[in-house]
């Protein structure tokens, strides 16, 4: 049985959550704002902001995606992706996680959009965290660590 | 000057943060402002910001705030439109 089930009971994730990486995979920023949804995170200056201000620290970002199995990106989080290392200026790295399972998505050229999905077998500490949001549906805050 | 039906336009880009020289119609569509960016990053005329053949901002937004009413001393006092990537994840 997946591990968020054990822990929690529920089994559908209810809404999607975000979390900005540092570089000791130390969580920089929960991006939770009051607009997510089951499936989407609409777009928001305030999490661009942050993106921008610390450009320079950040490994990366995180989200969930509802349900098990391994999770994909969607033409949405793709386009994202290559829009905001356009903005940037820099390759970062983006996971993404179901209840029970997590990928990473890097570019790997040539084209704009050419992302390698892979695997993850040993989660990070912020992903039951992140899970744990993501069966939450507050209406809240975005928080920073 | 910048007139009342102006904006000046902020760009954020390759890591760098920058205006386009000449003020905007505030009223200018999105796409003619993705346009007008893309060709002064195609044809580096924009001074300190590198030229970029292969810009393409069609997963930016434009993001517009209205000039302050009464604004502080030192604080905008135009219009300004903001050229940002999106931010959006998910199905939708």
């Amino acid at each position: 049985m997946p591990r968020a089930m054990i822990m929690t009971g529920v089994t559908t994730m209810m809404t999607e959550a975000a979390v900005v990486l540092g570089p000791k995979g130390q969580a920089l920023y929960w991006h939770l704002p009051p607009n997510r949804n089951t499936v989407a995170l609409p777009d928001s200056p305030t999490l661009w902001e942050f993106y921008w201000k610390n450009r320079e620290i950040m490994v990366g970002q995180a989200h969930s995606h509802p349900g098990y199995g391994w999770p994909g990106p969607s033409y949405e989080d793709i386009t994202t992706y290559d829009a905001c290392e356009r903005g940037l200026g820099k390759r970062y790295t983006w996971w993404i996680a179901s209840m029970d399972r997590l990928v990473t998505v890097t570019w790997d050229g040539p084209g704009s959009t050419d992302y390698r999905v892979d695997r993850v077998t040993e989660e990070p500490s912020w992903v039951e965290e992140l899970r744990r949001l993501s069966q939450q549906p507050t209406s809240d805050e975005e928080r920073q660590s | 000057m910048i007139q009342a039906h102006e904006a000046m336009v902020n760009v954020t880009y390759n890591g760098q943060n920058f205006e386009l020289p000449d003020p905007v119609n505030y009223t200018a569509g999105d796409g003619d402002i993705k346009a007008w960016v893309s060709e002064a990053i195609r044809t580096g005329s924009i001074r300190g910001v590198a030229a970029d053949p292969n810009v393409d901002l069609a997963n930016f937004v434009v993001d517009r705030f209205d000039a302050p009413a009464d604004p502080a001393p030192g604080q905008r006092s135009h219009n300004a439109v903001f050229l940002r990537p999106k931010t959006a994840y998910g199905l939708v």
